[in-house]
């Protein structure tokens, strides 16, 4: 390895990118693009639930239950309801997701003292928000309605993300999706370029080593991932206002590593075809796909069947999205990230040593 | 003019069939795509690990203990001593919940007192709390009221009967699958028809038709039928993957195609126009990619548009997609017929037109 030789090669695709104004405005705007899109657009949270009542009893004690779920924030009165036909209407439009039935014999019975019942009727269409919204509704009855004798206290706390956000929980995870998105496609792009040019070639044809020349060539995209790193770390807890509990050097550090493994993707994915478009796709399918749905990022692994769960475990994704998550939100330090950590470091080593060994053998 | 037709059309057809790799891409995505991501993706919580510090130790915080263990919902990972103990376990992830029945449990219910429980949560994914959370609240609730029926009276004044509608079982699945089919119809729609144009445009083969007396509006047909016809003969495959995962379909098959159909119109007029603004195949799969993957992911196909921002659920509004999930799930899980879709057909023809028109304008150029 002579670091000089490497230098020129660095010198050379820097000159290369900064003469394509194109490239660079795409690398450093869409990461922010999707931040913003996705850290605004990817919430679960229950929010404005347009709601309907249906009201047979019009007394005092029922009037106070709707009263308790227009102001509790998370449902919206949008729709007065009388009779069956007109709830079926309104929850197959959709102009209601969830309906309260309450009986004519209501605010009789609980006047007198004797429990009554409400009727609570949910859009079960995206189960998981029916769900919450379903909790949401016991909740509120509950807390509506007069005390009576509970056996149980429970106490509840939440802890890391106690106000239940869901916009904490996709920034620090979105870090680890934009740079599994944008790194390895612009490298791969960046060296089969050469290879569709011819020029390879000449590279092949001087005393340049196959370690030099990936070196060189990694030099400069992985200084514009680290830049990446550091718009969408710094904009994501800034703009959207995530707590963050950790130690940043240690979430650069690590996310330095990972930068080094997706632009080494990308080197790997270079190897294996001589054609810009089929890079492309194979970047697509090795690196966007699985960082967004096989990441941990969106959908959990532990509720994956196990098979698939392997298939997560060979993707870099859910080692950063994790450390990142446990650094932003726990305040982890590396007592208890350095599992994910050294995953990362061990991962990004085997792809650089497939990456030269495959680059070696089309060489000889 | 018919036989020209008829011939450029034969043409394209054959074309199509024999692009194999597209072929096998379409119906990979039809079904592969759809089980594979149907059986791994979901937000349905299952197997929280739970840790439980039984600091009572008796025959009744053994059944609220019990209770939870045998339930799917939660896996038992172990039974640390103390308070604290558990507190590091949520800390390294070894347990994402905690249950904690202090010491005094059994002798407090006996006295018909409220006992305490404490439930730590994990809270870092919200969505997964929050489920947690309701289960947790759940199991605690039935064992409360099947004490208090022993006793004879009611812990709650008012019950709440809880009805879910068109999705009983509340499975993730019957949703994944149908997002799945309208994701495959979008992306298949909209890439064909760029890559097939864009392709004669390098080439150079489509001088040779501009100077045929082929007319441009035959050849715009000619380029875009096979495409519609292929993606509505590959739903039927994914139509069999639903009926696997035991979505019901409760609406006519009929209104489906019919609205699919006047949904491809759209995402095949947006394949138009961008090849039409494209000059190179790799251009024009780098603007459909990022064209696609905002539309794709933000259209309710993952998250539903309602808990969006109210400036991109407008946003959201001129995107087909997003009409066409409506109509999906309406046609599947709800049995909506014409008379409840209308809405959703006008927003899907007004978008087709328009992107059709401009798709005219841009080709003609």
């Amino acid at each position: 390895m002579d670091i000089r030789r490497i230098l020129a090669v660095t010198r050379k695709e820097t000159r290369e990118i900064s003469r394509d104004p194109v490239t660079i405005w795409v690398s450093l705007l869409m990461p922010l693009v999707m931040l913003f899109l996705f850290g605004y657009a990817i919430t679960l949270d229950v929010e404005d639930v347009p709601f309907g009542v249906w009201d047979e009893d019009r007394s005092p004690e029922s009037r106070r239950l709707i009263d308790a779920f227009a102001q509790s924030g998370y449902f919206e009165l949008v729709h007065s309801i009388s009779g069956e036909r007109e709830l079926d209407e309104a929850l197959e439009r959709g102009v209601v997701k969830l309906a309260l039935v309450i009986p004519a014999s209501f605010g009789r019975n609980l006047a007198r003292g004797r429990p009554s019942a409400v009727q609570v009727i949910v859009d079960g269409t995206f189960s998981n928000t029916a769900q919450i919204v379903a909790g949401y509704a016991d909740a509120i009855v509950q807390e509506a309605s007069p005390p009576a004798r509970p056996l149980l206290r429970p106490e509840l706390r939440v802890w890391y993300n106690p106000e239940m956000r869901s916009v904490n929980y996709v920034v620090p995870g979105l870090f680890g999706v934009i740079l599994l998105a944008f790194p390895p496609l612009l490298t791969a792009l960046g060296v089969v370029r050469e290879k569709e040019s011819g020029s390879i070639q000449q590279i092949f044809a001087s005393p340049l080593t196959s370690a030099e020349f990936i070196a060189g060539k990694l030099l400069p995209y992985g200084l514009i991932a680290f830049v990446q790193v550091l718009l969408v770390v710094g904009f994501g807890l800034t703009w959207f206002e995530v707590p963050f509990r950790g130690d940043l050097g240690l979430l650069f550090a690590i996310s330095l590593i990972y930068v080094f493994c997706t632009v080494g993707l990308g080197l790997l994915v270079s190897t294996l075809t001589d054609k810009q478009v089929v890079a492309m796709l194979l970047a697509l399918v090795l690196t966007l796909m699985p960082s967004f749905l096989f990441s941990g990022f969106l959908f959990p692994i532990f509720t994956m069947p196990y098979t698939l769960q392997l298939y997560a475990a060979a993707f870099p994704g859910q080692y950063f999205v994790e450390t990142s998550r446990d650094i932003v939100m726990k305040g982890a330090g590396l007592r208890e990230v350095w599992v994910n950590a050294g995953a990362l470091l061990a991962y990004t080593f085997a792809i650089f040593w497939l990456a030269a060994w495959r680059f070696r053998k089309k060489v000889a | 003019m018919g036989r020209r037709f008829g011939s450029l059309l034969v043409k394209e057809t054959i074309q199509f069939c024999r692009d194999r790799a597209m072929l096998a891409l379409i119906l990979f995505l039809y079904t592969a795509e759809v089980v594979m991501c149907t059986v791994a993706l979901t937000f349905d919580v299952k197997h929280v690990a739970l840790a439980i510090v039984d600091q009572d130790g008796s025959p009744r915080s053994r059944e609220l203990v019990e209770r939870f263990t045998v339930v799917q919902e939660f896996r038992a990972v172990g039974r640390p001593a103390t308070e604290a103990e558990a507190g590091r376990w949520l800390q390294s992830g070894r347990a994402a919940m905690a249950l904690v029945i202090p010491r005094g449990f059994a002798r407090r219910l006996s006295r018909n007192e409220a006992a305490p429980v404490q439930l730590l949560l994990d809270g870092t994914n919200s969505n997964t709390a929050a489920i947690a959370r309701g289960y947790a609240l759940g199991i605690l609730g039935e064992f409360e009221a099947e004490r208090a029926a022993r006793l004879g009276h009611a812990v709650r004044m008012v019950r709440v009967e809880r009805r879910i509608w068109y999705n009983q079982s509340l499975s993730f699945a019957s949703f994944m699958v149908l997002s799945m089919i309208a994701l495959a119809s979008m992306m298949i729609g909209v890439i064909q028809p760029a890559a097939s144009i864009v392709r004669e445009k390098e080439a150079g083969t489509i001088e040779q038709l501009m100077v045929t007396p082929i007319s441009v509006a035959e050849l715009f047909v000619a380029k875009t039928l096979p495409t519609l016809v292929m993606c509505l003969l590959a739903v039927f495959p994914s139509l069999l993957v639903a009926h696997a995962f035991d979505v019901p379909m409760r609406g006519g098959l009929g209104t489906f195609l019919a609205l699919t159909g006047l949904f491809l119109v759209s995402a095949i007029s947006l394949g138009v126009l961008i090849a039409s603004v494209t000059r190179t195949l790799q251009q024009a799969l780098l603007v459909s990619f990022f064209g696609l993957f905002p539309l794709l992911f933000l259209s309710g196909t993952m998250v539903p548009v309602e808990s969006m921002p109210d400036a991109l659920q407008v946003a959201s509004q001129v995107s087909p997609l997003r009409h066409y999930m409506e109509v999906i799930l309406g046609v599947f899980l709800k049995g909506s017929g014409f008379e409840d879709l209308w809405r959703q057909a006008l927003a899907l023809f007004v978008i087709g037109a328009v992107l059709f028109a401009s798709a005219v304008i841009a080709f003609r150029r």
